[in-house]
């Protein structure tokens, strides 16, 4: 972990976010807060942790990433769309008719898309199905899932976290975007949910929790959880909603709602660069 | 058909799995508490590490079951069939259908001859309903064990999600094992004539058989179809005894809502308008009970099917005589 890798992810996390915003803007439509919360862990897992062939999406043997909080997909897009998934040039037309780019993740329309998702809570369980097929089809990868904090409260979550125990399913590796805020509020107001790396514990997870916006932090657990042997790894990553946008960071109403031409002009000074 | 003779759907699914997973390593099943209801311990004992059994917790099986198929497994789920189309409904329709992945789905206990005794929490008699609306799935309803291995074998050869409905596991045998089962193909199986046309799937197709037989006896002579492949529908072969019979019955043990009878109906509404029939549940609950006598107390009976089929024959005859009025 040199320095000039922490600058290459910090450059490029900032890339993201503009793209996100600038994304969000002219789809009209979508949710730059949680996007932008999970920007960096995005950014550390392409730039740095996963293996891919942006030429062979479907290749068997490529660390999968799924993205359980779906709706925070123009991040992931617009990673893939950097990495050379596909040209950066249709990231523009995010949730317009016949975009590759759907509102929520579409495995079967954009390369690099590891499964559909958008329905909240079920990333840990499709994770689970994909780390426990590795055994048999002695391919070997990585299963990473990003999932919010608001969709643990959907049952399946800990259907699922009983499971990944249970089978030992070490290769599977889950962040929680731990912003703190659901759709309707605050998590603990809204839905009392409190205390996800107890619950996980409990479970028999192997659990850590870090800063979600410091890489050398995320990049460091991942090694730790890659160590685990036994049991599944979770990361709890306190993120901030709005993360890098003055006027978005901790404002709920960002969840969904579209920047403004002059909001995003804001937005784009504040991230800064003009690429 | 064979008299008197039971075998069990579950007994004859996991037989042929065993089967299949010896010939594909693909192949693995994924149970929600079910091993044991699937009759599965056989696959348990000679593939343990292929069988993934998640506890009571279908959802997540579903979704598990995904993520098997998304790294190039063929995995097949099965429990009571409401516990899948219904309390996983969305993870089949979103994790499976919507991506289109390698996933078969076998629901026990199909509707009243498969829950009976249960009551209404094991009956399941909405899921072929819930699984048709869904794009992307298949949907196969055998009548018997025999038939219930050969469509087991024929599922695992498609590509893309399938849902084979079984039932209790006391089912009458109806066809001798010879018989094929051909996927997509409505198969017509008896042809006493074409004073009205029968279509139905499933074990009460013993029913309409009898029915058939007591109809000819009293010189109203039949067609009876097996549709046992409601999804994709055999549109042609449907249109084409309509065409023939001018009158129509569906018999099929579900909820008239949603199943076969509207799948006739959709056929007959948009290219041969004729009378239809539906027998079948009558959009209620049923109850517990001993299962020939439970199709018969809800109007399944084998006089219900016959009454029917006079019923059909009364209503095209009388838009047939409204017509030469004219």
């Amino acid at each position: 972990m040199t320095k000039k890798n922490i600058e290459h992810l910090t450059e490029m996390s900032r890339l993201l976010r503009r793209d996100v915003v600038t994304m969000v803007h002219h789809a009209g439509d979508g949710h730059p807060g949680p996007a932008l919360s999970v920007a960096d862990i995005v950014t550390a897992l392409y730039f740095d942790i996963m293996k891919f062939d942006p030429s062979r999406p479907d290749w068997p043997g490529r660390d999968r990433l799924i993205l359980s909080k779906g709706h925070s997909c123009p991040t992931v897009y617009a990673a893939l769309a950097r990495l050379g998934f596909f040209s950066e040039e249709i990231l523009p037309s995010l949730r317009s008719l016949g975009s590759i780019l759907q509102g929520h993740p579409d495995m079967n329309k954009t390369p690099g898309i590891d499964m559909t998702t958008g329905s909240l809570g079920h990333g840990i369980a499709v994770g689970a199905g994909m780390a426990a097929a590795s055994y048999l089809t002695g391919e070997k990868y990585w299963v990473y899932v990003i999932t919010g904090d608001g969709e643990l409260n959907e049952g399946i979550v800990w259907e699922a976290a009983q499971t990944a125990a249970h089978r030992h399913l070490s290769s599977l590796v889950v962040f929680v975007d731990h912003n703190g805020f659901q759709s309707d509020g605050p998590l603990a107001e809204v839905s009392g949910l409190v205390a996800i790396p107890e619950k996980f514990k409990v479970f028999g997870w192997h659990v850590q929790e870090i800063d979600g916006h410091n890489f050398t932090e995320i990049l460091q657990a991942t090694k730790r959880a890659q160590s685990e042997r036994d049991r599944p790894s979770i990361i709890v990553a306190h993120t901030i909603k709005g993360k890098g946008v003055s006027f978005m960071e901790g404002d709920n109403s960002w969840h969904k709602r579209v920047p403004t031409a002059d909001e995003l002009k804001t937005a784009l000074e504040e991230l800064g660069g003009s690429q | 058909m064979i008299q008197d003779m039971i075998a069990s759907t579950r007994q004859a699914f996991s037989d042929e799995l065993v089967e299949l997973a010896s010939e594909d390593s693909r192949i693995v099943l994924v149970c929600a508490d079910s091993v044991i209801a699937l009759r599965a311990t056989a696959f348990a004992d000679k593939y343990p590490d292929r069988l993934f059994d998640v506890g009571i917790a279908e959802q997540n099986a579903v979704a598990f079951s995904a993520g098997l198929a998304a790294s190039g497994l063929k995995p097949f789920f099965g429990t009571y069939a409401g516990f899948i189309t219904m309390r996983a409904c969305e993870q089949i329709r979103t994790f499976v259908a919507y991506p289109h992945l390698n996933v078969k789905f076998v629901g026990l206990n199909g509707g009243i001859y498969g829950g009976e005794r249960e009551g209404v929490t094991h009956q399941f008699f909405e899921d072929l309903g819930i699984m048709r609306s869904v794009p992307g799935i298949e949907i196969v309803v055998p009548a018997d064990a025999g038939q219930v291995r050969k469509a087991t074998r024929a599922i695992a050869q498609r590509e893309g999600p399938v849902y084979l409905r079984i039932g209790s596991g006391r089912e009458s045998v109806i066809f001798d094992e010879s018989m094929d089962f051909e996927f997509g193909k409505a198969r017509v199986l008896e042809q006493h004539g074409a004073d009205a046309s029968i279509f139905t799937n499933g074990p009460i197709l013993k029913r309409v058989l009898q029915a058939a037989q007591q109809l000819s006896k009293e010189g109203i002579k039949t067609t009876v179809v097996e549709v046992h492949t409601l999804k994709p529908l055999d549109v042609e072969t449907i249109s084409d005894v309509l065409r023939r019979t001018g009158t129509a019955v569906a018999v099929e043990d579900h909820n008239i809502i949603g199943g076969l009878g509207s799948a006739i109906a959709e056929v007959i509404a948009e290219t041969m308008p004729v009378p239809l029939v539906r027998i079948g549940l009558q959009d209620i609950y049923p109850i517990s009970g001993e299962a020939e006598s439970l199709l018969d107390y809800f109007g399944m009976g084998v006089k219900d099917i016959a009454g029917a089929v006079k019923k059909a024959i009364m209503k095209r005859d009388k838009l047939n005589w409204e017509k030469a009025k004219k």
